[in-house]
């Protein structure tokens, strides 16, 4: 009923439900929806991960990366047919894979066994948690370079291991993001006496700048605190079960870390909503977080095709602190690659940058 | 960092998939269609997570973001119009005023217009309200309309002819 939008009737009606619609802001119920989703799942809705693994292979990680694939490597479970909390019950008790095909997965070899202090967090049939990564910052000088970004990643088993795992060994679903724990190997996390204990086998080899490699710590605290659900405890960091390995060639590992504050870490402005890679209708809400001078952000929409540019500004909710924005953008059909930017209050650079690539119907 | 090629596999989304990607898109927007058509968001709210937990369970029947979408706004619209209905009936018995904020923190001022839009919206008889909510708040089209309230497209028509015409007559008169 799009063929009277001239009416000033129509105007009227429009603009004032839309006004009283945009009063509401719902909280994040993914989480309990998932939970209960779960709860009442039956096995005849299962489908195999084989086909994800697939079509990401073909080179649609991005559409469906923001759900990172587990790959085949037997490193994780690769299926829902994992045992839930209550049937995993030793310590080397990680669930079996049954996932057919070509990626059958082969048993995993034996956790550590977790030292007399601590326990390992109970496995889940599935958890959303976050993943940090590390995003350079554009035009800046002044250190940290780089800053946290954070994306979603369903997991199965133990959420803070799988977190982990997915940082260490796979691509992040955003191509920009990136991170230096590749070729890490994780053991085993666990708790006891307030301490968080993230056990590799083998930790990162790269050598980093001091500040880099302090941010590059705080990507593995923040993930194993998110996926815990806790960023109270301190984050011991072993290898082999014993600590006091130099980090990146920087970090001393010989206590616990304790989490940095978000200002100081995480990225000043990203975009939570769409995500990378998704399919959109338009008008698309572009939403997401910034910590903005006066609250400004700076948006742009690029057609990739017709390099078609829109752009403008919105507000945060709340200047100077991380805090919600959203910005409607109208589309044409085609891939566009959406923006968010905060500008340096001294010289007008941009300093920091999230973008998303999109296809809109 | 571009993708040059972005082949799309919805079809091949697991539920969980489909509920992530689905949710991100419109679970925004189905909360505050839920609210505007009971003028309550915690009932919204929960009527759109059951929604959504529905929703999970039958893709392997829906298979497809759009259908599950339908799927959705007919679930959203008709547990709404129930409710009201129901509340309607509890109404009678026991008077009171349905909650009008959204919460008392997100209370923003509304502009006078809005007010009275929304004021003159609770003079309709349900149906007409709701076909209202779907045609200027969910921009949908009659055919839309129809199958999210089961109901033919003809009578669409006629609640959408009728309650324009009284939502004039007390706008103007508010004016």
């Amino acid at each position: 009923m799009n063929d009277h939008s001239n009416d000033p009737f129509d105007e009227l009606m429009r603009r004032a439900l839309a006004e009283e619609g945009d009063r509401i802001e719902p909280a994040d119920a993914l989480p309990e929806i998932r939970a209960r989703a779960h709860a009442q799942r039956r096995p005849a809705t299962r489908r195999p991960w084989v086909v994800t693994a697939g079509a990401a292979a073909l080179g649609t990680a991005a559409a469906i990366g923001a759900f990172t694939v587990l790959d085949d490597n037997g490193k994780s479970a690769t299926d829902d047919q994992i045992a839930g909390p209550g049937t995993t019950t030793s310590a080397s008790g990680v669930p079996l894979s049954t996932t057919p095909g070509p990626t059958t997965a082969t048993p995993l070899p034996p956790t550590v066994v977790p030292s007399a202090s601590g326990k390992p967090e109970p496995a889940v049939k599935g958890a959303l948690v976050p993943v940090y990564w590390l995003g350079d910052r554009v035009g800046v000088t002044r250190e940290p370079t780089v800053r946290l970004y954070r994306t979603w990643a369903k997991v199965q088993g133990r959420p803070a291991v799988e977190a982990v795992r997915i940082m260490t060994s796979k691509q992040p679903p955003d191509p920009d993001y990136y991170s230096v724990w590749r070729g890490a190997e994780v053991n085993s996390v666990t708790r006891g006496n307030g301490v968080v204990t993230v056990d590799f086998n083998q930790l990162p080899k790269t050598r980093l700048d001091p500040a880099v490699a302090d941010v590059a710590a705080q990507q593995l605290i923040y993930t194993v605190q998110g996926a815990l659900g806790d960023s109270s405890e301190q984050v011991q960091i072993t290898q082999q079960g014993r600590p006091g390995g130099m980090l990146f060639g920087q970090v001393d590992t010989s206590r616990p870390l304790s989490r940095a504050q978000a200002a100081n870490v995480q990225a000043l402005v990203w975009i939570n909503s769409p995500m990378d890679g998704q399919i959109t209708k338009s008008p698309v809400t572009v939403e997401g977080i910034a910590a903005a001078y006066e609250a400004t952000v700076n948006w742009r929409a690029v057609n990739l095709k017709t390099r078609a540019t829109q752009q403008g500004f919105t507000n945060t909710k709340e200047g100077q602190k991380l805090s919600p924005f959203a910005v409607t953008l109208k589309l044409t059909p085609g891939q566009w690659r959406i923006e968010a930017y905060l500008i340096s209050a001294e010289d007008g650079r941009i300093t920091d940058t999230d973008s998303k690539t999109v296809i809109a119907k | 960092m571009v993708y040059e090629e972005c082949v799309t596999h919805e079809s091949s989304w697991d539920a969980d998939e489909a509920l992530t990607a689905v949710y991100t898109a419109h679970y925004t927007s189905l909360v505050r269609l839920g609210a505007l058509l009971l003028r309550d968001t915690g009932t919204a709210e929960e009527i759109v997570q059951d929604a959504f937990v529905a929703m999970h369970g039958r893709w392997n029947r829906l298979r497809d973001p759009h259908q599950a979408l339908a799927y959705l706004r007919t679930a959203v619209v008709n547990r709404c119009r129930s409710r009201q209905r129901h509340l309607v009936v509890v109404d009678k018995h026991t008077p009171r005023s349905l909650p009008d904020e959204p919460s008392a923190e997100h209370a923003v001022l509304r502009t006078a217009e809005t007010d009275r839009v929304i004021e003159a919206m609770r003079t309709l008889p349900e149906k007409q309200r709701t076909v209202m909510v779907l045609r200027y708040y969910g921009d949908l089209s009659e055919a839309e309309i129809a199958e999210a309230m089961g109901i033919s497209r003809g009578s669409v028509k006629s609640h959408a002819a009728r309650a324009t015409k009284s939502l004039r007559q007390v706008l103007e008169q508010s004016l």
